[in-house]
């Protein structure tokens, strides 16, 4: 059912069609570059539909409980009003092979909720894409009507900086006990969280957690926040118990009063907009490079010469760069 | 003992028969990880501690009774039950004319997860796998004209245990019958829900106080009741090889008896009352070995405890055949790998015995396959002359090996789960549950190559497969439950209801013992699904999270042509289409069975598909909203509870509503071959029943989704 008009498109997503929108973000995930072109019109249609939501990045390391968090929150936005989208990239890709994405089984009530619309999408292991496909998707959703949008990303790798630089308020996940607590967690995801919350604040784990609240607080005094509006609380929180959820979204919306006031709300996104355009600049001009039937041709035997010392790493590049010109 | 002074010379005339082949690749290693060799000798079960005991006497290796059969044969003990209470009421009394000893009763699975049968998630459920049960009134007509007091009962029920055991209590109070002549058997074996069959209400820590509050109340009021069977059944069935389910099966016994000695109870108060379940597969001596390694296991871990009393370590075993070694194809077959199972069982020694009918693969069991199912045991147990010596197979030098690598084994298991905090934590960490996967997925993987031998599956095949009567349940059982249930809402004293549910509900929020407040309310006529409800408003209903493992089945399969050309074929897709093959699996009903869609999700994954697994227990709707919003070109939904008539067609239905009739349907699991035409007619585009090769479901499912427009 890939048809050719965007008009359907554009239409179907502003008249909230679900099969329509699950549809348009298949066109934007998609490799073959005739289904990306009709996604970039489309979005160019939609834009101005686009703006209001509240975007939101989630990350944790593994085991803080993302999925089950997002499910708490997500019920708990849902029960306030609000349409909810969830974006979720996994990065469960087998050698060859393709992904499980086991992500709904952990968010069985907002799965199922009307209101509640859940996309995984498989990474495919290119961190660009993420980037491209997750951005779109984003603004897709938001002209499909919803009013938050929660990206979900891994807490490994790369990702939470591109994550973190699409959306209004990045939240980190953590839980206490985790080992050494602040090896486990990259000193470069504490400097882009706009709040950290310690999950699993529940049970026999109550003490520890409230330990581990303390020690982040400290950590962050060690660190010069990014805006002088705005110091990243440290809160506590059980996604299973249902408790400290609401202090999170009250978070979240004090965050943007502030950054409204101020102005910052504006500004970020600019600079946003402007930090998307340098990044499909470059997934451009690296897509470019490597469908280069010349590139394509001459890179292995390049690359050969390099290892084995027949030539220079500048040389090689100069030639292969020479290629695009 | 030195080596058979012989044995140099027997591995030269070996070795000459082998005509070049050498010795050692007659070694065969077992997915136990145990090694075979071709030949076994006194010096290979020297210093084995299982080794030259004697039955009735610790270890118990050779049996827990000193005659064994020799004195009182196993019991014939058929798993059943179906439809109406009425209905199986009368299947029961039959079968007990014919030879029968002890009733065991299957719930249908509305029942298990603590529903009444109006209720809107289980429309497809009622009746199917088991007998609806709603309230005392349905026991009192199921056990019509059974004397409790004379019936051994076994009742397979582990969510919805608290309901279902007061309604028996109940239901033989008003027979005349008091609680201390009850003798029988609950299931109550909870942390095995949470590793395969998924047929639990609430979350692990309430559900285990349920467990110690009916152990408590039992071992005061009904002395004669077996209040656990611990079972490793449903884990051989998900696909737990025979070491995995000994170690985890002996690892949730010792997490119960841990529990009940928290909560106060002496060990022999308790322990000489937990039984045991084991299913028996086709691995004709292993499995006679596990149940003989099992018993000096036991013994091992309760003689930790101290007790006195000798029945507290003495392991007493129920089994049955396993169900998942049955095929689709062929299925005569059945009634010989049965028999075989059978001989296995009862050469291994077990008190009781279910044997599964051969059409199980394909439906649910006639009244004729059920007669050979239980001659099957009857011409063993009174004609093949084997109950007259007591563990035949003790001193088989290859059977005592066996029994000691088993032990060996199974004991490293337990320790790896003793050092997680026990088999509760080891559950909460996902070990056992992606141990077994992972073991199904390489079974899966060898049978699709064709390694693992299955007769008319991947050889031997026959063109043309016979049709084959299987039992059809009617949808006018849920109308006759619904029925019942206005009937019985309307006599009863509502305003008592209300209050000793509350009472429920206080108990599960304090202490008191929770069978004993559910004895009360069952009495006044609350329903199994209102007794639930009372609990639920306190514990939360367990929601299952999901692990899959990936690349089991690639690596077991290794280099071949076949996986090449299928990932060829899902490369190619993606260069089509712009994204690989993408396919939601999913479970609708409360069926719990989820071995099925895990390999096919390993495997698929690993063959190049996208693929999505849903939650457990979707209604249609549920599950088309999720195939509409990921996007899938295809959903897989799997049915092994004879729900498929009722919700293959409305989850096409839903995907029409949402504009997505282009999302294909395929069907797996136990679909009855008569029910083809129908799931056809209604959209599904592929029905894959058992035996059905992964290979080959994946090759079908890219024939359908590929050019759709």
């Amino acid at each position: 059912m890939i048809s050719k008009d965007p008009n359907c498109y554009i239409k179907g997503v502003l008249d909230r069609s679900r099969r329509i929108l699950a549809k348009t973000i298949t066109l934007i995930e998609s490799s073959l570059p005739a289904h990306q072109e009709l996604a970039r019109g489309i979005i160019n249609q939609l834009l101005p539909h686009t703006g209001k939501a509240v975007r939101l990045g989630i990350t944790g390391v593994p085991g803080a409980g993302k999925s089950t968090f997002i499910e708490s929150f997500g019920m708990f936005l849902i029960e306030k009003g609000h349409s909810v989208a969830v974006l979720a990239v996994d990065p469960s890709s087998t050698r060859g092979g393709g992904s499980i994405l086991a992500d709904k089984t952990r968010m069985e009530k907002l799965s199922v909720t009307p209101n509640a619309f859940i996309r995984p999408s498989p990474s495919e292991g290119t961190l660009g894409g993420v980037t491209r496909k997750t951005r779109e998707t984003m603004l897709v959703c938001e002209a499909a009507g919803f009013d938050v949008i929660i990206v979900e990303t891994v807490g490994v790798g790369q990702s939470e900086t591109t994550v973190a630089s699409m959306v209004d308020f990045f939240l980190v996940l953590m839980i206490a006990g985790a080992g050494d607590e602040l090896q486990g967690i990259k000193k470069g995801v504490l400097e882009i969280a706009d709040a950290l919350a310690i999950n699993k604040t529940d049970g026999d784990n109550i003490q520890k957690a409230r330990m581990a609240r303390k020690e982040y607080e400290t950590a962050f005094h060690f660190l010069r926040p990014a805006s002088l509006t705005w110091s990243p609380p440290v809160l506590n929180c059980s996604a299973l118990k249902m408790t400290g959820i609401d202090e999170i979204w009250e978070t979240v919306l004090e965050h943007r009063k502030k950054f409204f006031a101020t102005g910052e709300f504006n500004t970020k996104r600019k600079k946003q907009s402007v930090d998307w355009m340098w990044s499909l600049i470059k997934e451009g001009l690296k897509e470019k490079f490597y469908k280069n039937p010349e590139v394509k041709k001459e890179l292995p035997a390049i690359m050969e010469d390099v290892r084995n010392g027949s030539l220079a790493p500048t040389a090689a590049a100069g030639r292969l760069l020479s290629f695009v010109n | 003992m030195s080596e058979h002074k012989n044995k140099q010379k027997w591995a030269e005339i070996a070795t000459k028969e082998l005509r070049g082949k050498p010795l050692e690749s007659l070694d065969w290693d077992t997915p136990e990880g145990i090694k075979i060799k071709p030949l076994y000798t006194a010096e290979d079960i020297e210093g084995f501690e299982c080794v030259n005991t004697l039955p009735g006497i610790p270890p118990y290796v050779r049996g827990p009774k000193a005659t064994m059969y020799t004195g009182r044969p196993w019991t014939i003990r058929q798993y059943a039950g179906f439809s109406t209470a009425k209905e199986s009421n009368a299947f029961y009394r039959k079968n007990l004319a014919a030879g029968q000893k002890g009733l065991s009763i299957a719930f249908d699975l509305a029942t298990h997860r603590g529903y009444d049968s109006d209720h809107p998630r289980v429309v497809g459920d009622i009746g199917k796998a088991g007998v609806a049960v709603d309230s005392v009134e349905d026991m009192k007509i199921l056990f019509d004209q059974i004397p409790l007091d004379k019936m051994s009962v076994s009742m397979t029920m582990n969510g919805a245990v608290l309901p279902i055991l007061a309604g028996y209590i109940v239901a033989a109070e008003e027979q005349g019958v008091s609680q201390d002549k009850l003798a029988g058997t609950i299931q109550n074996d909870i942390l095995k829900e949470y590793l395969t069959r998924n047929t639990y209400i609430y979350p692990p820590t309430p559900s285990m106080r349920i467990v110690s509050d009916i152990i408590e109340y039992c071992s005061k009021n009904m002395p004669k009741y077996n209040t656990v069977s611990i079972s490793g059944y449903h884990m051989m069935e998900a696909g737990a090889n025979s070491v995995l389910q000994t170690a985890f099966t002996l690892a949730d016994g010792l997490e119960y008896a841990n529990a009940a000695i928290k909560a106060g109870l002496d060990i022999d108060t308790f322990a000489p009352r937990l039984s045991f379940f084991f299913g028996i597969g086709m691995n004709f001596f292993m499995d006679i070995a596990m149940l003989r390694a099992a018993r000096f296991l036991w013994h091992e871990i309760i003689s930790k405890f101290n007790p006195k009393n000798a029945k507290s370590a003495m392991l007493r075993t129920h089994c049955q055949t396993s169900g998942w070694s049955l095929t689709e194809q062929d299925p005569y077959n059945n009634i010989i790998r049965t028999t075989l199972e059978c001989m296995s069982a009862t050469l291994g020694g077990t008190q009781s015995l279910h044997t599964n009918s051969f059409d199980e693969a394909v439906g649910l069991p006639t009244e004729f396959s059920a007669r050979i199912a239980r001659n099957t045991q009857i011409v063993v147990q009174e004609e093949s002359q084997i109950c007259h010596v007591v563990d035949p197979m003790g001193g088989s030098y290859y059977v005592e090996a066996l029994t000691n690598g088993i032990i060996e084994e199974a004991r490293k298991i337990m320790d790896e789960i003793e050092k997680l905090g026990g088999m509760a934590k080891a559950i909460e960490s996902g070990m056992p549950k992606m141990r077994i996967e992972e073991s199904a997925a390489r079974k899966q993987a060898r049978i699709d190559m064709g390694k693992d031998v299955i007769v008319g599956v991947n050889k031997y095949k026959l063109k043309k497969e016979a049709a084959l009567d299987v039992l059809e349940i009617s949808n006018t059982v849920r109308e006759e439950q619904i029925a019942m249930l206005e009937k019985i809402k309307a006599k009863r004293n509502s305003k008592d209801v209300e209050k000793l549910l509350k009472e429920i509900t206080n108990c599960a929020e304090s202490d008191g013992n929770l069978l004993e407040a559910c004895v009360n309310a069952s009495r006044a006529r609350a329903t199994v699904g209102e007794i639930s409800d009372a609990m639920e408003k306190v514990f939360g209903r367990y929601v299952a999270t999901t692990q899959c493992i990936t690349g089991a089945y690639a690596s077991e399969y290794g280099d071949d042509e076949t996986i090449a050309s299928i990932q060829k074929r899902t490369k190619e897709f993606m260069e089509k289409e712009g994204r690989r093959p993408r396919i939601l699996v999913t479970k609708m009903g409360q069926d719990g069975h989820d071995r099925g869609i895990k390999v096919i999700a390993t495997a698929y994954a690993d063959l190049g598909f996208d693929v999505d697994i849903s939650p457990m227990f979707q209604t249609p709707e549920e599950a088309a909203k999720m195939a509409v919003e990921n996007d899938v070109h295809v959903v897989g939904s799997s049915s092994l509870a004879a729900g498929h008539k009722t919700l293959i067609p409305q989850l096409i239905e839903a995907l029409k509503n949402k504009n997505a009739e282009n999302i294909k349907v395929v069907v797996g699991g136990v679909i009855p071959p008569a029910d083809y035409e129908f799931l056809y007619n209604a959209g599904a585009v592929g029905i894959f029943g058992p035996g059905t090769a992964i290979t080959e479901s994946i090759n079908h499912v890219l024939n359908a989704i590929e050019n759709v427009k």
